[in-house]
């Protein structure tokens, strides 16, 4: 059975202004999301990819500035392109289409009000036919969902700990039944026996309720264990993009060559990691022709002279480099650089 | 073993906070952050303390470089005791050694350890009088902290924070020199150009006059470094050096720490809640768990075959950057307790699986070794106590 694509984005673009110039945060991006699904973008920091999940959701600070592209959402009524929406059009995508699990979580909940009422709050914007009961016993429902107990509604979040909190932001997240989260480092501030807990109820609930999931993290670890497709960013830019196995047995790019060696693992044989020399470009002014040319051990004349087209080099399998490795190919990083 | 081969050496560290005010009267809720801690590093050995958030692997880590005061227990350092330094109070520094010492003297007991030993021999050679052993560590008592701070250097968690933003990367660097007073200011130049060439700033002198808000996180953790380096300490305590930078940035660092530990025969305390980061920067690992070492071994022993039952939850919880690497349950029950005035049983006895109605009755287990160079406290594990 063909699966529904349930968001398509298109040659994504947004800057941010800044007295120096634009900063080219999304430049580019483009990526399908089918129904039931797990995309993993993985990427450092300052690479991007907070910013792509504000761009489909249209929550930009008023320096940022819509470039290009399309976001096509949908939700079994037949593709619609966000982009053109007006924004109180767009709100109603927002939080019941795609909704968000944001960084730091654990923050973001109000201290003053009690977590059932915040929860509340959301559903009752969303659903304003909604009854004060109806939307209470909802979250309850969602409460058992996450594994927080339904008692908890009637506390405030420093009567949380950090671990419970981030079930509660799950809980919002999940309030208005979207099709699509997007979840930016969900457990980067948790300690592993939590994270692990974590991770395992979102997966879980994600299969239950068929919803799709952008993971978004630094750590190809976290990344690894969720996802089902991995996408590569690195300044600005998707550089791989390919169902996790792929990504991890035979990486074609010599970006995510280096992040998958430089990585250190627990388990199997304790292997020589690679460094990858120098730091990411300033997306102020990138480099004009391949964005990692400057730290690739294989970039060629062509690299640094001409960017490299983002194509598809075997079915599901999308990178943008002049020279892909072959299979086995083993790259040598040049760390006195 | 001679005795410069025992780098550090710790005996049962207790620190506890207060955990209440009282403006009268005493307090008598207290956070047990570091309960009894005991370990050593012997020379060319690197010590990963590893633990969860609140396990007190960073007040360990703090005592040693005299950031906070220890409540009881023995530091040595390279052989000697420097417990009397690292309290600030001197009623307190004078009631340790009476406890420590003077009193088993006073009572004729034969001491057996080597540094109990030397302090025998002191006491004798100042006549067994005790205002004289006192004053032994009264004297220049100023002048030894300050000798000690020259021995343990630390590296914080976040670069962003640790470095002075007014301060010029030399300043930061050869401030060290200036407190302690070592070299000409021409010796002290060439000494910090010669080091941030070594922490790979390379050339030395574009960076000698910039600010740490020109550098990138990785520049400056290797700045911090190089502070904690100049002095060549014995040994330095890393506080998750690595945890606040990107991954392409990390193995150069984790990979520079090592070459510099070698070049600067050293060792590390680091501290860490990364056991795959852990695996590449020591050689040793202690599994802290409220306050407490519950595993402690050689680091691919422990790894490959954990015993406590807490090192094997925290090891099935590590994500594997492998999407065929199928994990196990961790088996592990309920969360973080708080270690206020805790119950003297087995810290771990609420959440441990393998916990029997005798684990509950007994105090907290000491540490047993199991295997050569592992070290396990847990009754059932070690067979104390009979399996459920």
């Amino acid at each position: 059975m063909e699966k529904r694509v349930v968001l398509k984005v298109e040659d994504l673009k947004m800057h941010y202004k800044t007295k120096k110039g634009y900063v080219k945060a999304v430049d580019g991006i483009s990526f399908e999301l089918n129904e039931g699904e797990s995309l993993g973008i993985v990427g450092e920091s300052g690479c991007g990819k907070t910013s792509v999940s504000m761009t489909i959701l249209r929550l930009l600070p008023e320096n940022a500035e819509f470039k290009g592209g399309h976001i096509y959402f949908n939700d079994g009524k037949g593709p619609i392109d966000l982009v053109s929406l007006p924004e109180d059009e767009m709100r109603k995508y927002r939080w019941k289409g795609i909704s968000m699990i944001f960084q730091a979580a654990m923050n973001s909940l109000n201290p003053v009000y009690k977590v059932g009422d915040q929860i509340i709050e959301a559903i009752q914007n969303h659903y304003p036919d909604l009854s004060i009961d109806e939307a209470k016993k909802k979250v309850a429902e969602l409460f058992e969902l996450v594994g927080l107990d339904p008692k908890r509604m009637e506390q405030y979040p420093h009567q949380y700990s950090g671990g419970m909190k981030q079930r509660a932001i799950i809980a919002m997240a999940l309030s208005c039944d979207p099709k699509v989260i997007i979840a930016d480092e969900p457990t980067t501030a948790l300690d592993v026996i939590v994270q692990d807990r974590i991770l395992k109820e979102m997966k879980k609930i994600q299969q239950k309720l068929n919803m799709s999931m952008i993971y978004i993290s630094h750590d190809i670890a976290v990344i690894a264990e969720v996802s089902d497709k991995i996408a590569v960013m690195y300044a600005g830019k998707f550089v791989e993009f390919a169902d996790s196995v792929t990504i991890f047995k035979r990486p074609s790019h010599p970006y995510t060559y280096g992040l998958m060696h430089a990585f250190p693992s627990v388990v199997g044989p304790k292997t020589e990691l690679t460094t990858i020399p120098g730091e990411p470009p300033n997306l102020l002014d990138p480099p004009k022709g391949c964005r990692f040319a400057p730290r690739c051990p294989l970039a060629t004349e062509e690299c640094w002279e001409k960017e490299p087209e983002y194509r598809e080099i075997e079915p599901g399998h999308w990178i943008a480099c002049h020279h892909p490795l072959k299979v086995g190919e083993v790259v040598k990083f040049d760390e006195q650089k | 073993m001679s005795k410069s081969d025992l780098i550090l050496k710790i005996e049962n560290l207790r620190k506890l906070f207060p955990a209440e005010r009282r403006v009268f009267g005493k307090v008598n809720l207290f956070v047990h952050a570091v309960d009894g801690v005991s370990y050593e590093i012997k020379r060319g050995e690197s010590l990963a303390l590893v633990g969860e958030s609140g396990c007190g692997k960073t007040t360990t880590g703090k005592i040693l470089v005299g950031l906070y005061e220890p409540t009881s227990g023995r530091v040595l350092i390279e052989g000697e005791d420097v417990t009397p330094y690292l309290i600030q109070n001197k009623k307190r520094v004078i009631e340790y050694l009476k406890d420590m010492y003077l009193n088993k003297f006073k009572k004729g007991e034969i001491p057996s350890s080597e540094v109990d030993k030397n302090m025998y021999e002191l006491y004798k050679k100042l006549g067994e009088n005790e205002s004289a052993f006192i004053n032994h560590f009264m004297k220049d008592r100023g002048k030894k902290m300050i000798d000690l701070r020259k021995k343990v250097q630390m590296i914080f968690q976040d670069p962003y924070e640790s470095l002075n933003p007014r301060m010029t990367i030399y300043d930061i660097v050869a401030e060290p020199l200036n407190i302690h007073n070592i070299g000409t200011i021409k010796e002290r130049e060439d000494r910090v150009a010669d080091l941030l060439a070594d922490v790979g700033l390379t050339p030395p002198d574009s960076f000698l006059f910039r600010f740490p808000h020109e550098l990138s996180g990785g520049q400056r953790q290797r700045v911090a470094i190089a502070r904690a380096l100049i002095l060549n300490p014995t040994f330095v305590v890393a506080d998750e050096p690595t945890s606040m930078l990107d991954v392409s940035i990390r193995t150069g660092i984790m990979k520079l720490m090592m070459k510099l530990a070698d070049e600067y025969d050293m060792s590390y305390l680091y501290i860490t809640h990364d056991l795959a980061v852990a695996r590449y920067m020591a050689n040793k690992i202690a599994v802290m768990y409220l306050g407490k070492i519950v595993e402690m071994g050689d680091i691919e022993e422990v790894l490959h075959n954990p015993l406590h039952p807490y090192t094997k939850a925290l090891l099935t919880a590590v994500p594997v950057p492998d999407p065929e690497h199928k994990r196990g349950e961790p088996d592990i029950k309920g969360s973080v307790a708080k270690p206020i005035n805790p119950p003297p049983r087995c810290r771990f006895y609420d959440r441990c699986p393998l916990a029997t109605k005798e684990c509950e009755k007994l105090p907290h287990p000491e540490l047993k070794e199991v295997a050569p160079n592992h070290w396990v406290a847990c009754y059932v594990v070690a067979g104390d106590v009979k399996a459920k």
